[in-house]
């Protein structure tokens, strides 16, 4: 069940240093690259199909288009922000498979003309962002990158500093611009994002890190694996109640429960599955007896009231309470709730401590009207997406487990 | 004394600044290199920075509060922080954490953080900022003891 492409090389002993990484074929696309034209790039990773793998599921290959159609100096900023809780995918490819990234970030600043990129690290990865230096020094060393590479490219890794709202793209720039990461306000025709006002492409480590076996390979070798709107493989992830957590990677469009049972071992200790939260926090709760037919890939779990996310499944046994499960999540978006707008910095506070009453078992009905009014008024009303989502889990768990929040109620 | 940066923050700065159009993207990077040295960030620290980048104090200050990663104040104690959110939650973070307070709070500052990204080790915690993952109560006498 397990299709290793990005991950191909994660086992290999040293695989993060220079020598290891050119014995087992990282660098061998740029030879490749550099005999297209830019815009055949672009137009290889369309046909290919890739798509976003921080969460969004976008096709890549527009956010290239737009940057690279936009004049002015160019800037390729890699979001590795990732904060969102159930996910810990890119930390494997920071830590075992630097070079792979550094290889993709050189064809995306190729293809869209920029010579300067940027990683954005969250602050707590600090092991990783060293090891992830000193491949970018050995990359120097090589001139693979800097002024004396076949295509300039300068990488700078920024370390971020806590805060979740930075895996946010906009407010991932305004973090790199020096300010607090609040959120932009998103324009209504497609744009690229913009760093001091220079055309930007923002994209999750993992898409790039896909970008070297497309480059090499062509796009069709890509889309040989997954399923036709979901081309390709994601580093999907278990955690939670399960025997054996950790990233795995398969290719889009297999089964969800297979893919615990096979890949996770199936629930730990030999509980019964009760609900799993499919891609990350963020991503509604559905509970086992809808999962039968679930499949990993963006239309499967979107077509069941939920989303694919970032692929980082947490799993939930027999034994978990939901009213709990849903405290300890309203109380993560309370407090990384960037502040900036009203209906989410009130509305993330009031429903994280609403359940504080559901927990004590004090509640009234009123109260279970509060948590539905709140989550209404958090939809749709902010700068990003944040409160929306924080919506879209409560929904989820009062959609699906509404009894037992019935029961707290005195 | 007021603050300045030591020579080896001094080479790094240097190193850094090029790769950056603006100096107020400097900020962050500063406000970190500041921390590392002085193991948090000083008033007079956060003024240098002001200075450096041209940038009014009050946005460096009100970037250096925004973040939950910059400490304005001295700290006391070496520091632990336990992930509490939910894929450690469900394999256990609250009693790792009472085992902490109840045994080790005197000699630690021990805090309570949101998902770290370690969710296949949980439950999970670290000490001065590095990662000990997959804990057990035994596990953390073993590290802290040693430590």
């Amino acid at each position: 069940m397990q299709t290793k492409i990005v991950s191909k090389n994660f086992e290999i002993p040293q695989s993060h240093t220079m020598d290891v990484a050119l014995k087992n074929g990282r660098y061998a696309s740029l030879d490749r690259l550099f005999t297209n034209k830019p815009q055949e790039v672009i137009d290889v990773i369309s046909k290919s199909g890739l798509r976003g793998k921080g969460g969004g599921g976008a096709g890549a290959a527009g956010k290239w288009q737009l940057a690279s159609d936009h004049d002015g100096i160019k800037y390729v900023v890699v979001n590795a922000d990732e904060s969102e809780p159930g996910t810990f995918k890119d930390r494997q490819i920071l830590a075992h498979d630097p070079h792979l990234l550094i290889e993709g970030i050189i064809a995306a600043c190729y293809a869209i003309g920029s010579n300067t990129s940027y990683i954005y690290i969250r602050g707590e990865y600090e092991e990783f962002s060293d090891i992830l230096q000193s491949a970018i020094d050995e990359a120097y060393e090589k001139n693979i990158l800097g002024i004396n590479a076949q295509y300039l490219v300068d990488i700078t890794i920024h370390r971020g500093a806590g805060a979740y709202i930075c895996g946010e793209k906009s407010a991932l720039l305004e973090s790199l611009e020096g300010n607090r990461g609040h959120p932009r306000l998103k324009p209504h025709t497609p744009q690229p994002e913009f760093y001091f006002g220079e055309p930007t492409l923002v994209t999750n480590v993992e898409t790039i890190a896909s970008v070297p076996f497309i480059i090499e390979n062509g796009a069709d070798a890509y889309r040989a694996y997954g399923t036709d709107l979901s081309p390709g493989t994601l580093l999907f992830a278990l955690s939670g109640n399960i025997t054996n957590p950790g990233v795995y990677e398969a290719e889009f469009g297999v089964s969800m429960l297979e893919y615990i049972e096979t890949m996770g071992g199936g629930v730990k200790n030999g509980k019964k599955l009760k609900a799993v939260i499919p891609g990350g926090a963020s991503t509604p709760i559905l509970p086992a007896s809808m999962l039968k037919d679930a499949r990993l890939d963006y239309e499967s779990l979107k077509s069941l009231g939920s989303a694919l996310g970032t692929g980082g499944m947490i799993v939930l046994d027999e034994d978990v309470s939901m009213v709990k499960a849903l405290k300890n999540l309203l109380r993560f978006y309370h407090h990384e709730s960037c502040g900036q707008c009203t209906p989410c910095r009130e509305g993330t506070s009031w429903v994280d401590k609403t359940l504080d009453k559901f927990i004590a078992k004090t509640a009234t009905q009123e109260d279970l009207e509060i948590l539905k009014s709140v989550s209404g008024t958090m939809n749709g009303k902010t700068i990003c997406v944040f409160a929306p989502a924080v919506s879209g889990v409560i929904n989820g768990f009062l959609k699906h487990f509404e009894n037992e929040f019935l029961e707290c109620i005195v | 004394m007021s603050f300045s940066f030591n020579n080896d923050n001094n080479r790094k700065i240097d190193l850094i600044r090029k790769r950056y159009p603006e100096k107020k993207a400097l900020i962050l990077p500063l406000l970190w290199l500041a921390q590392k040295q002085e193991s948090y960030i000083r008033e007079d620290a956060m003024q240098f920075i002001s200075e450096f980048t041209e940038m009014p104090y009050m946005h460096v200050y009100s970037v250096a509060t925004f973040y939950t990663m910059f400490r304005l104040k001295k700290p006391e104690k070496r520091v632990i922080e336990v992930c509490r959110t939910l894929s450690c939650a469900l394999n256990g973070s609250e009693e790792i954490k009472q085992h902490l307070d109840s045994k080790y709070s005197d000699k630690f500052e021990i805090v309570e953080v949101e998902c770290m990204g370690a969710c296949s080790g949980a439950p999970m915690c670290t000490l001065d900022g590095k990662y000990i993952e997959n804990l057990t109560p035994n596990m953390i006498d073993e590290v802290l003891n040693a430590n």
